[in-house]
């Protein structure tokens, strides 16, 4: 039986994937105060760019990438995750990204195909 | 037919085998976060699955959106309705919401769909915040189902994106 793609090409590498994320973080809200009239188009731009980069690995994958960005204001927010899928091939991954005025918390699902 | 899916829970950040690392540059921290199998997960990525042909070309039961949207309506409602926000018993309820809606969605049972369940718990402060999401995948098998809550100390939200396994 043929193997098309090696073991690395198949697998979900996590540093990888936060890498990416953190660069679509900075560059999109890296220098930025919050601003409520423009968090739309951050969110917007930071998981479009993160599934650019995302599709431009050429894995065998689909991806979801979920963002939050909040105001810092003392309020507490929890966030979970349960999957259903196939440990062997499927992963996540989640960056927590913070500057003086906001919280990022950009995560990312890959389940392969 | 062996099961190929196994449930697997997540934690965020700092759970019994997470990882974490940091970065620090001029005014911002990041912090990654993700789940290490340990040595589990080494055996099972060498001897990957291989399937055999299904001749399927498409799902034969679709993942039907108003019913998961209601059990999100419910499990959320029924959960969150009276309660006030505290720290440690929001961490304990978004993990056992979760849970609660995975084994709800199972119970479906719309084979070949792989399943990831969202919940974020928050505070209500006046403060402002915005949920986004993008999804590269097979619109035509693909789909997705959230619904938010909100009583006078916290919010809920909860989305359920469901794969096909192709």
């Amino acid at each position: 039986m043929d193997e098309d793609q090696t073991e690395e090409e198949t697998a979900f590498v996590v540093d990888e994937v936060s890498k990416i994320i953190k660069e679509s973080v900075e560059a999109t809200i890296g220098a930025n105060a919050y601003q409520h009239s423009r968090v739309n188009q951050w969110t917007t731009s930071v998981v479009e760019q993160c599934l650019s980069q995302l599709s431009k690995l050429g894995k065998p994958f689909k991806y979801i990438v979920n963002c939050i960005i909040m105001q810092k204001n003392g309020a507490g927010l929890q966030t979970a995750s349960t999957c259903f899928w196939d440990n062997s091939t499927d992963g996540s991954c989640a960056v927590r990204w913070e500057n003086k005025s906001m919280y990022c918390i950009v995560s990312v699902f890959g389940l392969a195909i | 037919m062996s099961e190929v899916f196994k449930d697997k829970s997540q934690r965020r950040g700092h759970g019994a085998r997470g990882k974490e690392a940091t970065g620090r540059t001029k005014d911002s921290i990041s912090t990654v976060s993700y789940i290490d199998e340990l040595a589990h997960h080494d055996d099972n990525a060498r001897m990957a699955i291989t399937t055999e042909n299904t001749y399927q070309l498409g799902p034969n039961k679709r993942m039907p959106v108003p019913a998961v949207t209601d059990i999100l309506k419910d499990v959320l409602t029924s959960y969150l309705q009276e309660e006030k926000y505290e720290v440690e018993w929001s961490q304990k309820m978004t993990k056992t919401i979760c849970e609660v809606i995975r084994a709800r969605v199972k119970e479906l049972m719309i084979p070949r769909y792989k399943i990831v369940v969202l919940v974020h718990i928050g505070q209500l402060a006046g403060q402002s915040m915005q949920i986004g999401s993008r999804c590269l995948w097979d619109a035509a098998n693909d789909t997705f189902a959230s619904f938010s809550f909100k009583n006078s100390s916290l919010y809920g939200v909860a989305t359920v994106y469901a794969v096909y396994y192709e």
